[in-house]
């Protein structure tokens, strides 16, 4: 083989063990940065604020003082009341149309699969402005309170996952198998009765994963936020922002509150992880 | 995301099929288009009124002149015809101009080296764990984690880690293992693009390996069984079976990368402010700054519209490119 006095069969031992090696060091300078944020956390403002830090003694002062330095509890109720009605809606909505994409062949299928996926190429800058616009123009001319309302976010958080939505849940569709609707369809059961009862509860797990996913991503949302909303429907990103804003020195709370704003998700993401990939990849598993 | 795949046709109807003529058959297709009408109808009335409108009435408001005075008039803003457009484009002593290019500039820069390195890393990454080895499952689980950390936080912890004096990049780089004799300045002047680059790399790069791990599992094994019999070595075995089979993962990856980097905003609005200065400024927050800030939304309006016409440009270039590749998908 080589000058190298290794059989082929050790040689490839020491390949595979090299390859493991470098698995380990790129897991942690994955996690490094995650590490790092629990770790200061755990730390004193005082301390960090001059980059000293001191491993071995912990404290949970910065978790206790962040809800008290910005009123952090409301932003984080409102990040969950408005993305889980958010999250639910898109789903419920996504649900009915990615079913009708998947199993009938109507007119206007196609140019509704075009629509859906062209809503993706607007920036959102484009209709923010519109958005804030009408919101006002609603409020002083038919009273509709959306501007800075958690109806508001509501129905824009719901309209913005509803597309991706549609193909998570229509990929799911697919994969379930058609005899099943039939059979309940003989037996007397209307289209849409077989829907709900039949195939819905079959989908059980591609529900929960685009649930999970319209949520992450409404957690994560900025942009929106900042401009429809005031002070009643603001939520965690615009709580961090004002962190930065007036107390940029109290670094142990600012990563506190980050510790406390990806635990939701983080959460939410590990108990559905295993149907969640599964909607993830469908596309790609499939072609 | 990648769970679209445009151009399969879709499935034709089995079920329900369109019904032949007769009295029975009018009834029943009637029931079949109010059952399919009835599916779709609220998804489209959402993206008609959140999405279709607005997005027209963005349109409309770039051709406007639309500023702080005349903010009140709302949608019946003076009229401006091209204004707009010809302040951006073509007025060289108008210093909006210059903000305006040099915001191109680094928003193809950052997209650039976003894309490259999540989808070039998250490959790498699947390679890795594609193999067999103790625990991998738990390994590529924990590989996730950095995908699910909200960018507002990951933007947070960045910006205290690129931190001069005191953040932890530095002292590991010049204090811990001397690979740096001096403390670079990540936060501000020409490192500050690669500041929001390598977090979104960072946070990016879990879900492209996500995809192409399970485009690796599901890739049959004969074909590397055959080539390798007759010889063929692991890296021409990765160059011409591996990457031919996931070039439809790439395609779609690609064209969700680009825009979404395109339109990023949350990472550099929470690590910067407002004005993350001329060496970071991206598209979305230069428009959200002229808009909103300076209350010039008019300005804000046309640059988004030029902004969405490049990425429709793009997604021109990219079905051209792609087109080979989603037939076979």
């Amino acid at each position: 083989m080589t000058a190298l006095t290794l059989t082929p069969r050790a040689r490839k031992r020491l390949v595979d063990r090299g390859l493991d090696v470098l698995t380990y060091v790129v897991l942690f300078v994955m996690l490094a940065p995650v590490l790092w944020l629990l770790i200061s956390a755990f730390q004193d403002d005082r301390e960090l604020s001059t980059g000293a830090y001191d491993l071995l003694h912990p404290t949970v002062s910065a978790f206790t003082g962040m809800w008290k330095t910005i009123d952090f509890e409301r932003f984080f109720l409102n990040s969950l009341i408005i993305c889980t009605s958010a999250a639910a809606l898109a789903t419920a909505f996504a649900s009915s149309a990615g079913y009708a994409l998947a199993r009938f062949n109507f007119r206007g299928s196609r140019g509704l699969s075009l629509t859906v996926i062209g809503t993706q190429l607007i920036p959102g800058s484009m209709f923010l402005l519109p958005l804030f616009m009408g919101f006002i123009w609603l409020k002083q001319n038919a009273g509709i309170p959306l501007y800075d309302t958690h109806a508001g976010m509501i129905l824009v958080y719901t309209a913005f996952f509803t597309p991706v939505a549609i193909f998570f849940m229509r990929s799911f569709f697919l994969a379930i198998p058609r005899d099943l609707e039939e059979a309940a369809m003989v037996d007397g059961c209307t289209p849409f009765k077989a829907f709900v009862k039949i195939v819905l509860p079959n989908a059980a797990p591609g529900l929960v994963a685009t649930f999970v996913y319209a949520f992450l991503f409404a957690w994560d949302e900025l942009l929106f936020v900042s401009n429809l909303t005031q002070h009643t429907a603001e939520t965690i990103p615009i709580g961090i922002r004002t962190f930065i804003g007036n107390y940029q020195q109290r670094t142990a709370q600012l990563m506190a509150a980050g510790v406390v704003s990806t635990l939701p998700v983080l959460i939410a993401f590990f108990a559905t992880q295993r149907w969640l990939v599964k909607g993830l990849t469908a596309g790609a598993v499939k072609g | 995301m990648t769970t679209l795949s445009p151009t399969e046709p879709a499935p034709v109807g089995k079920l329900m099929p369109e019904p032949e003529g007769g009295r029975r058959g009018s009834s029943l297709r009637r029931s079949r288009r109010r059952l399919i009408i009835g599916l779709i109808t609220p998804a489209v009335v959402l993206m008609l009124l959140v999405h279709l409108l607005p997005m027209l009435g963005g349109v409309y408001l770039s051709f406007k002149n639309l500023n702080i005075f005349t903010f009140r008039q709302l949608f019946d803003a003076p009229w401006a015809g091209f204004d707009n457009y010809r302040s951006i484009l073509f007025d060289t002593d108008n210093p909006l101009r210059s903000g305006f290019t040099g915001a191109v500039q680094n928003t193809i820069v950052y997209t650039f080296w976003t894309v490259v390195g999540t989808l070039g890393g998250g490959l790498a990454v699947a390679l890795l764990l594609n193999r067999p080895m103790r625990g991998v499952k738990v390994i590529r689980a924990l590989m996730l984690t950095p995908w699910i950390v909200p960018s507002f936080v990951v933007a947070v912890l960045w910006q205290y880690m690129w931190q001069s004096d005191i953040g932890i990049i530095n002292k590991v780089l010049v204090d811990y293992t001397g690979i740096l004799s001096e403390r670079p300045i990540w936060l501000i002047g020409e490192n500050s693009l690669w500041a929001i680059i390598i977090p979104s790399i960072w946070r990016g790069l879990p879900f492209a390996m996500l995809i192409f791990l399970a485009g690796l599992q599901a890739m049959p094994q004969e074909l590397h069984e055959a080539a390798s019999i007759d010889g063929a070595g692991p890296f021409k075995r990765f160059r011409y079976i591996t990457l031919p089979l996931l070039r439809p993962l790439i395609a779609v990856q690609l064209l969700f990368g680009v825009i979404y980097s395109t339109y990023q905003f949350a990472i550099p609005y929470v690590m910067f402010g407002n004005n993350p200065g001329p060496d970071a400024d991206l598209m979305m927050t230069l428009i959200v700054r002229q808009s909103f800030s300076n209350n010039l939304f008019g300005y804000g309006s046309a640059v988004s519209v030029l902004l969405m016409l490049a990425m429709l440009v793009w997604v021109a270039v990219w079905y051209r490119a792609f087109k080979r590749d989603l037939e076979v998908a």
